[in-house]
């Protein structure tokens, strides 16, 4: 954030070029311009992060406060333009009134019958199939806003142990664009902060034990066990 | 007063953020590999196996499960050379075997103990940084507390993760305060803060409805 009423090294503003000047004034503006912008998303992801490190918060508690409903419903035959799971689920998603991310948590071993998850933050729904008797029934639960907070930390659509599945809705796409922008924009207002505390001669050496004590910690973690172990 | 609280804030900012900015980049840099299911491989990843005898069991061993079961293996794991967090452990009965999963941020190994033999044959796996950013971003995670953070250094990650949320808990509020104070910014500040309220609360609302 920015330190503008900070005292910069002595003499030295007037000798850096106009570029430098620039660039100092814009880092420190896009700085708190960056945080400004990302403050619900860091919130968001913050505390987010913290209720899934914490399972064992009761207040927290989603799954067993859930409403859930059961219906059934008749399906159309399918059109020849239908092709494929992926498609066929889609389908089913369309004339059930149903929109979300597809799950797929079951391998097909009967071709008539069919059965998949749709998912979005706070919604759950357990789809199966009867493609035979053109019928298809629907578990339907609806979690609180614990719920759904914990989901958005986690809503991209894949998941790096299973390929099967890959992001089939364009919501998740956006979702999971928007988490690498605020990963960027994090990453910038990092940086940034750095290049402002460097620019401040009479906080460098304090600040260089804070950040050499962050990072040997965090070193300690990412490959310094490893090394030791 | 009002001018020792500024500067009292403007410095915990910086030093605060100076403090966890290492961590920070470890959860930003590690969204990208979770969000597109992808690991760049930098070293190539090794594999190396070795064989353990004579290992001490529990012996009431088919009693045992969860997390008493994990921490009547640590002697096992201890003599068998294998340090880190335990996952969970299978217990095949029928052929008489003990696979017991344990992770260092960037290493796998997987012990298959033999009850019967009381041998061990122990897989690791180097899976390399990117790997060890992933396992730190997800621990201890939502799945399985009773049987999380059973090694003293993920359970001291954990303090770090919860230190870094509350960190930059603090770091966003007294960064609104700072820029608040700053008369010149507040407009296109307040336009920024809209902004961002408005996609973040929009994008929510149409994946939520």
């Amino acid at each position: 954030m920015s330190l503008s009423t900070e005292p910069r090294a002595p003499g030295k503003s007037p000798n850096v070029s106009r570029f430098r000047a620039g660039f100092e004034r814009w880092n420190r503006k896009l700085h708190f311009y960056a945080g400004l912008f990302l403050l619900f998303f860091t919130w968001l992801f913050a505390v987010s992060g913290l209720i899934l490190n914490h399972p064992s918060w009761t207040f927290t508690e989603f799954w067993n406060n859930r409403k859930e409903t059961n219906y059934e419903r008749e399906i159309t035959a399918f059109g020849p333009e239908v092709k494929g799971d992926l498609g066929q689920a889609r389908e089913i998603m369309t004339q059930l009134g149903i929109r979300g991310e597809i799950l797929w948590t079951t391998t097909r071993m009967d071709p008539d019958q069919f059965e998949f998850q749709v998912r979005r933050p706070g919604h759950f729904f357990f789809i199966k199939a009867d493609l035979a008797r053109k019928r298809a029934t629907v578990r339907q639960a609806e979690v609180n806003l614990w719920g759904v907070i914990r989901a958005l930390h986690t809503f991209t659509g894949v998941q790096m142990d299973d390929p099967r599945n890959s992001r089939d809705w364009a919501l998740t796409s956006l979702w999971a664009f928007s988490m690498d922008a605020v990963a960027a924009g994090l990453i910038f207002i990092v940086l940034s902060s750095l290049y402002m505390w460097f620019e401040l001669p009479q906080k460098r050496l304090a600040g260089a034990v804070v950040l050499g004590f962050g990072s040997l910690t965090c070193g300690l973690f990412c490959v310094g066990l490893r090394w030791l172990f | 007063m009002r001018v020792r609280f500024y500067r009292l804030i403007r410095d915990l900012h910086l030093y605060f953020g100076l403090f966890i900015s290492p961590f920070v980049l470890v959860f930003t840099v590690s969204v990208f590999f979770l969000v597109h299911s992808w690991l760049p491989r930098i070293a190539s990843e090794t594999s190396t196996t070795r064989v353990a005898s004579a290992l001490p069991l529990p012996g009431d061993l088919a009693t045992l499960s969860g997390r008493p079961l994990i921490d009547a293996l640590k002697p096992t794991l201890e003599k068998a050379g294998v340090r880190g967090e335990v996952g969970f452990v299978q217990h095949m009965v029928k052929e008489e075997k003990l696979i017991i999963p344990v992770t260092i941020p960037g290493r796998e190994t997987t012990v298959s103990i033999s009850i019967a033999s009381r041998e061990a044959t122990i897989v690791t796996r180097e899976t390399g940084l990117a790997a060890a950013l992933v396992t730190l971003h997800k621990s201890p995670g939502q799945h399985g507390p009773n049987i999380r953070m059973n090694w003293f250094y993920m359970r001291a990650w954990r303090w770090m993760a919860d230190a870094t949320v509350y960190l930059i808990l603090f770091i966003t509020v007294s960064g609104i305060y700072l820029w608040y104070v700053l008369r010149a910014e507040r407009t296109v500040g307040v336009i920024l803060l809209l902004a961002g309220a408005l996609s973040f609360f929009g994008m929510a609302y149409v994946l939520i409805h």
